[in-house]
């Protein structure tokens, strides 16, 4: 594969980043370049920098080399601890993330900028969480059920509370291995305690550990997240808009919504279509103001409004170089620190906004969450007075952009599939029919197709590969993230696509009317795809372990996403990685996830850096889960002995 | 079994059952023996709309068993399964057509068999109005004769067309039925294999009506699917065999309504045990919206009693 061959599946970013090397603009590309050779130790997670007595770097050769830190901690160890501190930053970034919506749930109120949107989830949450609701007020409600989830972050006692939503056979599971998290943050100090020189030295012990944080933030920070955020500023249902850079506008104010938190580009939404702010729109000469979004923030906001999408991870630079961006917004996470060159490049302005995530040559302008709407128009006024100064030489739009249906909450889906209910015999607002189809076999399975970029890998091509594959094969995908949002531009998540679709999948895309790939949403919101996978299991009275459903991360790259695979994984679903994590120093590590976890959890890694096996081993995987169905006599029935036909003699017919 | 394995099974069966018959049939008065359906132009109406081709003689039926072979390929798919369905309705022609060509009257009454191209040009008009808002196919055993009467006289009431097959024909006559094609109940034979005959009249209305091109199949199951308002009950414990002309039906676009225990497909492939629910069900699952309401006298009062002479004994 030739270097230009490996940066992208689309040929308009190659056109981007032609545009960059012509203007002397240097790309995460060209830095890849740069840094050569990734370190063998690192890479194979067998460097620790722990303590002040290392670093220490072992060999990943077992008898050969240094086989201990100056401690004494062998390979295992080294590895074993820094994938659990992957696991802890990135339950920590979602779990923050959450923290950040609960606060902004605490003060919503009728009147403010923040209200509740979707009263329904609100109360079916108070319900869930014993929270008396009759005669009171629902900012009340919503104020004590937002300090409840406040408590779950630093709660002294208990478990988390969400964990109660899974099958009973997982929380079974959960309790022998003694990994039900109790307090969210509690887990990741825990993590950050026993990963301390000198403490826990045993591989199995801390995967153990990771296990159990990461499950703080799959049934903790993100779920709490995105159930939070849907009552905050709705739950998604289906709705149209277009992704792809082509998105950008030549002749409106282009502001890119770049990050994670819906509470900031909720507000920027807002504000985008205040008529003082449109007004000063026309009076600088632009047609409009044209949001687009990137990443998670960006897939929050399409979910919830149509916002289009401007791009994923790997495009946050390639979005500047357009010439077009007035002003790239972002708040915290998976923002690259090079915007602030890259757009010193050009009239492009970087705002932070978010203490939790300045950047040295940004500008930071603190958004204010008690006077949200107010200081999200300050930032949008930025914007549009900055439209004077675009470097009218140096623009260049794509033209490339795809259609694309995005919206599906759990909720949605559901109500798409009484659709297809037939209501002489069955209820409404059930997971029966997606049941029966994965019993009949119409759909062979599921798989979740969630995680990042990773200049390691061609851009998209692993996440757009394996989706064409999986729907090819009558596997359902649902997905999140930088994966949705290639899926969108690739206009595989447009009801257009049913036709890559094999026939089981597109009788079900027809009948239902859904794309193959439906977008669920952002990385917290992968909670909706286990929420969606537990109420399938628990319908069919089974274990998630037992369900057809793979989870995969083609591209993945993000602390994030380690924690994600790890509780998935523990949740009892396959987890199939694209890109090898640091572990591979470590025989023993490796063992565990990609083989003796499943003992424990009915479920496992598998890793492979060619996609197309990836989604091979899928396959089979899902195969291997059916057998297992019909083994439960769930996807089986009976027949009784045919008498005629079958034996019909000429005798009987002259 | 899987739904797809019973498919598999099913079809194999009825594969079988084509290629020893036919070899029989072939030992007996060899290859040049003439083969044909009564009144029709369009020889075997099955394989004449998949393949365009006409089956003269028992000599033909040889590469017809070809097509059914290629239509089998064992794969845990829903393309090849209703492949599978459709390579069952081939089989049963074939079958159905070497009854027809070894004995000159192979059906007597009360059962029809095969229907004539001028019958089905009668039924075209009610058809695109409406008149007839829907065709059943009631198949196999209900638990007694009363239980089917009720169905099938609840179809007649709203006017729908209803295909007898199986052991409900008894059922039908014993509770006292009217039949005929003037009352809209047909019988059209005991075997299962004997379902093909109102296979063959949608697919007939696909080549008249519809005006498709023989051997363009895709498109005749389309003009099946958007156009031939079918459903298919079927009673009673379910053969191989049965599933497996039901994936028949489903992929002509007929869902099939069963009292039996199966994996459900939503919309396609359905359990209702009430028999009460039956009709609803059924007409619910194939969209078909009954335009006249019914009136509430005491006689079944419908299109299908406008033909009906009243007997002396009466
Ligand atoms: S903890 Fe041990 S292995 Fe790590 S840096 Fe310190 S001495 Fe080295
Ligand atoms: S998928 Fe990965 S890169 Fe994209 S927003 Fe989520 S964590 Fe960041």
């Amino acid at each position: 594969m030739s270097d230009t061959k490996m940066v992208s599946l689309d040929a308009m970013d190659e056109q981007l980043i032609q545009k960059a090397k012509q203007e002397g603009v240097e790309t995460m590309w060209d830095r890849k370049v740069t840094m050569k050779a990734p370190c063998g130790f690192g890479e194979k997670g067998v460097c620790c920098r722990i303590c002040a007595m290392g670093p220490c770097r072992v060999s990943p050769v077992e008898g050969k080399g240094a086989q201990r830190g100056i401690c004494g901690a062998t390979a295992d160890t080294i590895v074993a601890r820094n994938f659990a501190r992957m696991i802890a930053a990135g339950t920590a970034a979602h779990s923050d993330h959450a923290r950040e919506i609960a606060h902004v749930m605490h003060l919503a109120s009728k009147d403010g900028n923040y209200t509740i949107k979707d009263e329904k989830k609100l109360l079916r949450l108070a319900e869930e969480w014993e929270v008396k609701t009759e005669g009171k007020d629902i900012y009340d409600i919503a104020h004590e059920v937002a300090e409840i989830a406040l408590n779950e972050f630093g709660k002294p006692f208990g478990t988390l509370r969400f964990l109660e939503r899974a099958p009973e056979p997982r929380k079974k599971i959960w309790e022998k291995l003694k990994i039900k998290p109790r307090a969210i943050d509690r887990e990741i100090a825990t993590i950050m305690h026993s990963t301390h020189m000198g403490c826990t030295s045993d591989a199995e012990s801390l995967i153990h550990m990771g296990m159990r944080t990461a499950l703080a933030d799959g049934w903790g920070g993100s779920m709490i997240g995105t159930e939070f955020s849907d009552i905050l500023f709705g739950t998604p249902v289906p709705r149209e808009t277009e992704a792809n850079l082509g998105v950008l506008e030549e002749k409106q104010i282009n502001i890119l919504l770049h990050g994670h938190e819906p509470s900031l580009s909720e507000m920027i939404v807002m504000a985008s279509q205040d008529p003082e702010l449109v007004k000063l729109a026309h009076e600088v000469g632009a047609e409009g103001i044209n949001l687009a979004g990137m990443c998670c923030t960006g897939n929050e906001v399409t979910m919830r409004h149509g916002v289009k999408i401007a791009g994923n991870f790997y495009q946050q630079e390639l979005a500047v170089l357009t010439g077009v961006v007035e002003a790239v917004i972002v708040d915290v996470q998976c923002i690259f620190p090079s915007l602030t060159p890259i757009t010193d490049c050009y009239h492009t302005k970087f705002i932070t906004t978010s203490p939790k995530a300045k950047i040295t040559g940004a500008t930071h302008i603190e958004f204010n969450e008690e006077k949200a709407l107010e200081s999200a128009k300050g930032i949008v006024r930025e914007a549009i007075e900055n439209f004077k100064n675009r470097k009218q030489d140096k623009i260049f739009i794509p033209k490339t952009k795809a259609q694309a249906t995005v919206g599906y909450s759990v909720e949605a889906v559901i109500k798409q599939l009484d659709r297809v209910v037939n209501s002489q015999i069955d209820p409404l607002g059930t997971v029966k029919p997606l049941a029966d189809v994965i019993k009949a076999g119409v759909l062979r399975g599921a798989a979740g197709i969630v995680g990042c970029n990773n200049p390691k890998t061609q851009h998209d091509y692993g996440h757009i590969e394996v989706m064409k594959k999986l729907i090819a094969n009558d596997v359902i995908v649902v997905t999140t993230g930088c994966a949705a949002q290639a899926a969108a531009k690739a206009g595989l998540t447009s009801k257009d696509a049913a036709k890559l679709a094999g026939k089981g999948l597109q009788a079900v895309c027809e009948l239902v009317d859904i794309p193959p790939v439906l977008h669920m949403g952002s990385c917290v919101d992968i909670s909706r795809i286990i929420t969606l996978v537990s109420e399938t299991a628990k319908f069919m009275g089974v274990d998630n372990c037992d369900l057809p459903v793979v989870g995969v991360a083609p591209e993945w790259m993000s602390e994030k996403a380690v924690a994600i695979g790890n509780y998935v994984m523990a949740s009892g679903i396959d987890v199939f990685l694209g890109v090898l994590p640091p572990v591979t120093g470590s025989p023993e590590v490796v063992d565990l996830l990609t083989n003796r976890v499943e003992e424990m959890t009915g479920a496992k890694f598998f890793m492979d850096e060619d996609s197309l096996k990836l989604a091979d081993m899928m396959l089979v995987r899902i195969e291997e889960k059916r057998k297992n169905l019909e083994k439960l006599g769930l996807a089986t029935m009976n027949t009784a002995q045919e008498d005629d036909a079958s034996t019909t003699a000429l005798s009987e017919i002259v | 079994m899987n739904l797809f394995e019973i498919i598999y099974t099913g079809s194999n069966q009825a594969l079988a059952a084509a290629e020893g018959l036919l070899k029989q049939a072939i030992d007996q008065k060899g290859k040049a023996h003439k083969v044909a359906f009564p009144e029709t132009a369009y020889s075997l109406p099955v394989i004449y709309a998949a393949t365009g081709l006409k089956m003269n003689s028992l000599g033909d039926l040889e590469g017809a068993i070809g097509v059914v072979k290629s239509l089998i390929t064992e794969e845990p798919r829903l393309e090849p399964a209703l492949n599978a369905g459709l390579a069952t309705a081939v089989s049963a022609e074939i079958i159905e057509a070497i009854k027809y060509a070894l004995n000159d009257t192979p059906y007597e009454a009360p059962c029809a068999g095969h229907i004539s191209d001028a019958t089905i040009r009668s039924l075209g008009v009610p058809l695109v109005t409406g008149d007839i808002p829907g065709v059943a196919v009631v198949l196999g055993e209900c638990p007694d004769s009363e239980t089917a009467a009720k169905v099938i006289k609840d179809y007649q009431s709203k006017g729908l067309l209803t295909f007898l097959v199986g052991k409900v024909i008894d059922q039908a006559i014993e509770a006292n039925v009217k039949m005929g094609l003037e009352l809209r109940v047909i019988p059209l034979g005991y075997d299962v294999t004997s379902v093909i005959h109102v296979v063959s009249v949608a697919i007939r209305a696909s080549l008249i009506f519809g005006g498709v091109e023989p051997g363009k199949l895709a498109e005749h199951m389309e003009y099946t699917k958007n156009r031939v308002p079918a459903f298919v009950n079927a009673f009673g414990p379910l053969s191989e065999l049965v599933v497996s002309a039901g994936a028949g039906a489903i992929a002509l676009g007929f869902p099939v309504i069963t009292d039996q225990d199966v994996l459900e497909v939503p919309t396609l492939l359905l359990t209702q045990k009430d028999y009460d629910k039956v009709t609803a069900t059924s007409l619910e699952a194939r969209g078909i919206k009954i335009k006249v309401t019914e009136i509430p006298i005491p006689v079944s009062f419908a299109a299908a009693f406008e033909g009906e002479r009243v007997r002396k004994d009466d």
